[in-house]
This record gives structure tokens, C-alpha cells and sequence, in this order.
């Protein structure tokens, strides 16, 4: 089980590795934009994608379309503070697996990586 | 009072509440901290009274600015309180921490004002005693000062009323 965490503020990155890492995920990589998400997705196996809208160079957004262009199956969850219904239905029309709004408590968001991690497990 | 400066005021109250609510919301969820409004005055002059701001530009049918002020200590309670690292200094950690603080109170207000279909940019952080944000000169910001559980902060909201 490998999750790629994607957000270009290292302060959120380390708030959502700590989730994972309090789930047992131990295979987690990071990426501070899109652009280098994708790099990465294309270059190795992941099993979930936790990811950020707004990014410098390539946003969530465009990430997710990319994403779901290559591999309809692997669950998107995104994290942001888009909480616009415009948004919303933006990113479910891309195919997102999951949308969870800033502010968050961690118990909120390691209640959904739980609920994604066990269809994946 | 002219129906005109009713509008204005109308405006003010209309932009600011969903400011306020944002700011409770995102410091008492993501810091455990309870905030409590202390004051409301209309800035006239740029400077501001802490040491740490995060400044996002809001646009759409309405545009402005949304700045969010620290204390030296508070920035660095900010960052201990999101991710356990403690220090001393303004550093990178502690920009980065206040940024995306200052992007999600930002965010929240934005879902509160969907009608004007805004923007929100990526947060810019600047340090130091005594830093001005100079505002558009038809912009009076409104600030309003906070005290909370990790010390005083302000946020300043400005936003130039329709045409």
C-alpha cells in the first residue's frame, strides 16, 4: 500500500503523513504540485492519492483529470479549501473518489483514508 | 445616514461576518484554540501591530484583501499547535504554517460569499516589525482584533464595494 500526498504546503504534508502513519501506512510519498504527482504516478505504483486543489504549476484539479485519463480504479480524495458547491461538483464531475474540506480534524480525515485504505487493502 | 453610506456599511457587515466565522472555525478546529473577538476599528494607516501576516488577494464580482496578523509568539504556537515542531524563529516552517492557516480562513470565507463567484490566490507571507500591506487607495480596511488561547492576532479585511 503505497499513498502519494500531494499539497504544496509542507505544514499540511506533515499533518496528513502523521494520518497515515497513525493508520500503519509506512509507504507514503509526497509531492509539492501536479505536475510532479503525475511524474510520480507514472513512474511507480499508487494505491491512493490524497491531493490538494490549489498548487503552483499544475492544481488538483487538472492532477485529478490526469489521473483518471490513465487509471479509472485508484481512489482520489481531495483535500481543500474549495468548499464552493461549483467546486465540489467540478472535481466529482473528474472523477474524485472522496472531497473533505479545510479546516479538518484528524480524526475526520483518518476516518477517510480508513474508509478508502480498506477498499484498497 | 445616505442610502449610499447604508450600502457601504451593509457591504462592510456582509464581508466581514463570514471573515469572523472563518477565523473561529479554522482556530478552533485545526489549533483547539477558542478565539474571542476583542475590537473593530477602521484602519487608517498601513501599518499593522504584529510581526507575522499572511496575505491572500480575493477577486470576482468583488475583490479585496484578507490578512491575517500575528504576534512573534503566536506564529510560533501556530506551528507547534499544527504539527508538533518547536522554534524559535520566523522561519520557513512558521511562514508555511501561517500560510495555509491564512488560506483556509480565506477559503471558508469564500464558500460563505459564493454569489460573488471569487478567487482566492496563493497566500504571501511577510515578517518583520512594523511591515506595512498597502491596501487600493479606494480600500478602507476593517480590522479586527482577536485574543485566543495562543495570544492576540488581528485579521484585516478590505474589499472595494461594487460599482
Amino acid at each position: 500500500m503505497r499513498i502519494m500526498i500531494v499539497d504544496d504546503s509542507g505544514t499540511m504534508r506533515t499533518i496528513q503523513r502523521r494520518c497515515l502513519e497513525k493508520l500503519g501506512v509506512t509507504s507514503i510519498v509526497e509531492a509539492p504540485n501536479g505536475q510532479v504527482a503525475l511524474d510520480l504516478f507514472d513512474q511507480t505504483t499508487i494505491d491512493l492519492v490524497l491531493t490538494d486543489w490549489n498548487m503552483p504549476i499544475m492544481d488538483g484539479l487538472t492532477l485529478l483529470k490526469e489521473i483518471r485519463s490513465r487509471n479509472k480504479e485508484v481512489p482520489i480524495i481531495m483535500l481543500t479549501t474549495l468548499a464552493c458547491k461549483t467546486n465540489v461538483v467540478s472535481a466529482l464531475a473528474a472523477g474524485v473518489s472522496d472531497y473533505l474540506i479545510k479546516p479538518f480534524t484528524p480524526e475526520l480525515l483518518q476516518e477517510k483514508l480508513d474508509k478508502w485504505i480498506s477498499t484498497r487493502v | 445616514m445616505t442610502s449610499a453610506s447604508a450600502t457601504k456599511t451593509d457591504l462592510k457587515v456582509e464581508y466581514i461576518n463570514p471573515v469572523i466565522t472563518a477565523t473561529k472555525t479554522v482556530f478552533e478546529t485545526m489549533l483547539d484554540c477558542k478565539v474571542e473577538r476583542t475590537d473593530l476599528i477602521l484602519k487608517e494607516n498601513s501599518a499593522l501591530s504584529y510581526e507575522v501576516s499572511g496575505v491572500i488577494g480575493i477577486s470576482g464580482k468583488i475583490s479585496g484583501t484578507i490578512v491575517l496578523s500575528l504576534s512573534h509568539r503566536t506564529a510560533l504556537e501556530v506551528l507547534y499547535r499544527l504539527v508538533g515542531t518547536k522554534t524559535s524563529v520566523i522561519d520557513d516552517e512558521v511562514c508555511d504554517a501561517v500560510g495555509e492557516l491564512t488560506n483556509m480562513i480565506a477559503g471558508q470565507a469564500k464558500a460563505q460569499l459564493e454569489r460573488y463567484e471569487l478567487s482566492v490566490s496563493i497566500p504571501t507571507i511577510v515578517t518583520g516589525r512594523n511591515h506595512l500591506i498597502q491596501y487600493a487607495s479606494n480600500v478602507k480596511p476593517m480590522c479586527i482584533l482577536f485574543d485566543s488561547g495562543i495570544g492576540p492576532f488581528a485579521i484585516e479585511v478590505g474589499f472595494a464595494s461594487p460599482n
